[in-house]
């Protein structure tokens, strides 16, 4: 293949504007997603294949400007202007033209061939507001194209542009800014002139005098001298308009943003209100609004677990089946016992995985792609912010019922390092589908219901007032919630099974390996006969402490592997799933309070070892097994007044 | 001009009512992420709703609609329409 038939293009658009659809349409099956070197931010790459020509397509992060507020934002322009893709191909939301624009203007400043695709153009109309693109193609000087992409349309047509303007050089549309602003700008483009970066001279001057950390950076370590210039560029600009800068332009380019939208977008107000409205209205409504988040939260689990309860049933006697079949084939020497050992953890992760986790997932994303889960933000909001978080962090949690994996992944969507942290430790004590099947299955079972919804109101309070300590002691801001609320539309079936697939594959790829090793590990220790000196040598704690049978100490092990392997195992240990012959119901309160906070799974382990490193990943496993013990003693000796 | 009365904080507009921005007091760095979300002095801004216990505020805002959390929102100053 020669070269000339070879493309480049990148995606970039604020949140919501429709741009997974576009990645996903284009590139289908033929996706790479791996993350951008020394970061824990996901890279999305694919490949399109269009007359003769092999397209390469990525997926920048979903931002909201181009200046250095988050990790997501630097990478963004610095692949923009270090790899200098052919094309880069900015996804507005048409209903949010204004707000989309000032991202579209920080982009042309970067100085790239530029498409811009109107999406969503469908819903635009609905609301009666019509664009009159050939204008603004016209306004910014580059390709303007109308798209839905949840349909497809409109995409073709991109690519096409995409080619023709592989083939053309075009000059690029400079922003004015005010005179001020203007003159400084070209006072330092001259200084600038001989500076060799790999950024546009303007773009430079303009980062500049937004005093942005880096580029001043950059630049200062190249010619300290033109940073002295800038501040008095600066000082003078701040004295003239009264504001920083900063903020003097980043004004201006919202004002340009808005003056572009009133020439080009005309609104015909509807007659009566839309349904989005009235739905938004009852979503988010002080009372309907929460009365509805508890009856749809709850319906999503309880068709999670019924039917997670019954798959998992049907795979359990498929794998006993197969566990026959080993033994009778391959034999029960130690090797045997150890291959075993590696298939059961596998077949553990699929357990999981199938049952639960891809259920839960789906509903999960039809509720985004509808538009609620920026509604759940909205209203839980408020009470996240006394544990120093906000909103968003409540979908960690709500993601964290199904499975700790996943709801730990998920804080990559809290803005600062600070807040991601408390998010993930507060999700590592929520009860995920694993504990559930210990507290229903033991406490619900034998001891009442009452006692296992009461174990999850203790967890709740728990987790609250653990958020509450640790927004105390660690130290810094928190982030204030900035969302944009969604309209409502209709979920679309692609999207759904894009996003649940890819949320699936990250959680085989992190949680298989360690699983298989820590399954084979702890074989190893049964099989050389350890488990008897363990299980006496954590006795002052399982029965002196904690009240429950010697057995606990090696249940409680195995239970790092899968949380539910404690009540299994405890079965075949029994000989019996008759629980109430071997445990009192204060024992067997005392194993699932032990079991729900004890130590997250090593799934979720290495999550936290993976995004924040080892130390931190032993300091909540080392901080939560001595929560966990203190907290069930406690909850034992409390239970002797009951029982 | 009475316009010193009418200036007040978003979080003390009632649902529905809504305002021109004149202000934001914070940080630099608010300031300019507010503002590459379109909400610079001079921008309508309507409040929506907000949730229980004055929690965060629903607005809307270039035609569009934004969640600001409680704490942003009694930043931003307003006048009255």
């Amino acid at each position: 293949m020669t070269d000339g038939k070879k493309i480049n293009i990148v995606l970039a658009g604020q949140g919501n504007s429709g741009k997974s659809a576009v990645f996903n349409y284009l590139t289908g099956l033929h996706q790479h997603i791996g993350n951008w070197a020394g970061k824990t931010i996901e890279k999305r790459e694919g490949t399109l294949f269009y007359n003769d020509y092999t397209i390469d397509v990525l997926d920048l992060p979903g931002i909201y400007s181009l200046t250095t507020y988050s990790v997501e934002e630097v990478i963004s322009r610095e692949y923009i202007t270090h790899q200098k893709p052919d094309c880069v191909i900015n996804i507005v939301d048409s209903t949010n033209l204004e707000r989309n624009l000032i991202f579209t203007l920080q982009l042309m400043e970067l100085e790239c061939p530029l498409i811009l695709a109107l999406n969503m153009i469908d819903l635009a109309k609905k609301k009666g507001i019509t664009i009159d693109f050939k204008k603004l193609q016209k306004i910014i000087n580059a390709p303007v194209i109308t798209t839905v992409a949840s349909r497809g349309s409109g995409l073709t047509r991109i690519i096409d542009k995409v080619i023709e303007l592989k083939n053309e050089k075009k000059d690029h549309k400079i922003n004015k800014y005010g005179r001020e602003i203007e003159y400084c700008i070209e006072q330092l483009s001259v200084l600038l002139k001989d500076i060799n970066i790999r950024y546009p001279v303007r773009w430079l001057a303009i980062k500049l005098l937004e005093k942005d950390i880096e580029i001043t950076k950059l630049v200062g370590e190249l010619d300290p001298e033109i940073l002295d210039i800038v501040k008095q560029l600066c000082e003078n600009l701040e004295e003239m308009h009264g504001h920083d800068s900063a903020v003097v332009i980043a004004d201006e380019r919202s004002h340009l943003a808005s003056q572009i939208t009133r020439e080009i977008v005309k609104i015909t107000p509807g007659r009566k209100i839309s349904l989005n409205e009235k739905l938004d209205a009852v979503t988010t409504h002080k009372f309907t609004g929460y009365l509805l988040m508890i009856l749809i939260l709850g319906g999503m689990f309880y068709t999670v677990f019924s039917f997670g309860n019954w798959l998992s049933g049907w795979f359990d006697t498929i794998f006993k089946d197969w566990h026959s079949w080993w033994i009778n084939n391959v034999g029960i020497t130690f090797f045997a016992a150890m291959g075993w050992s590696a298939i059961e953890s596998v077949l553990a992760l699929i357990q999981i995985a199938l049952p639960y986790i891809l259920p839960f997932y789906i509903i999960l994303y039809v509720l985004e792609d509808w538009g609620y889960i920026a509604r759940i933000s909205f209203l839980m909001d408020n009470l996240m912010h006394k544990m120093g978080i906000h909103g968003k962090g409540c979908i960690s949690f709500i993601i964290g019922f199904g499975c700790n994996v996943p709801g730990c992944l998920s804080c990559r969507i809290m803005e600062s390092k600070r807040e991601r942290f408390i998010t993930a430790v507060l999700v590592t004590l929520v009860p995920c589908s694993a504990v559930s099947v210990i507290v229903f299955g033991l406490v619900g079972k034998y001891v009442g219901l009452a006692w296992a919804f009461g174990l999850y109101v203790f967890a709740m309070a728990l987790i609250f007032l653990a958020g509450w300590i640790s927004s105390k002691l660690i130290i810094g801001e928190p982030v204030e919630l900035i969302m944009p609320m969604p309209d409502y539309k209709t979920p679309q079936l692609k999207t759904v099974i894009y996003q649940t697939w890819d949320a699936l594959k990250e959680f085989v790829y992190i949680a298989a390996p360690i699983v298989v090793i820590l399954g084979v590990v702890i074989q190893v220790i049964n099989l050389a006969g350890w488990m008897p000196a363990i299980s006496a040598f954590l006795s002052p704690v399982t029965v002196t402490w904690l009240g429950l049978p010697a057995i606990t100490g090696i249940l409680l092990i195995f239970g790092i592997l899968r949380k539910e392997l404690i009540l299994v195992m405890l079965a075949a240990y029994l000989g019996t799933a008759n629980f109430s012959d071997a445990l009192s119901p204060q024992q067997m309160i005392t194993l699932a309070v032990v079991s729900m906070f004890y130590i997250p799974c090593v799934a979720t382990i290495s999550v936290l070892w993976k995004e924040y490193g080892w130390k931190k990943a032993m300091a909540i496993c080392v901080l939560e097994i001595l929560f966990a013990i203190l907290l069930a003693g406690l909850v034992k000796r409390i239970l002797n007044f009951v029982f | 001009m009475n316009s010193k009365t009418n200036e007040i904080l978003l979080t003390e507009l009632e649902d529905g009512q809504s305002g021109f921005i004149i202000s934001v007091h914070g940080g630099k760095m608010l300031i300019k992420r507010l503002a590459d979300l379109g909400l610079t002095s001079g921008t309508w801004i309507k409040v929506i709703r907000r949730t229980l216990f004055s929690g965060p505020v629903q607005v809307e805002v270039c035609g569009s609609r934004l969640v600001l959390g409680k704490g942003l929102a009694s930043k931003i100053m307003v006048e009255l329409k």
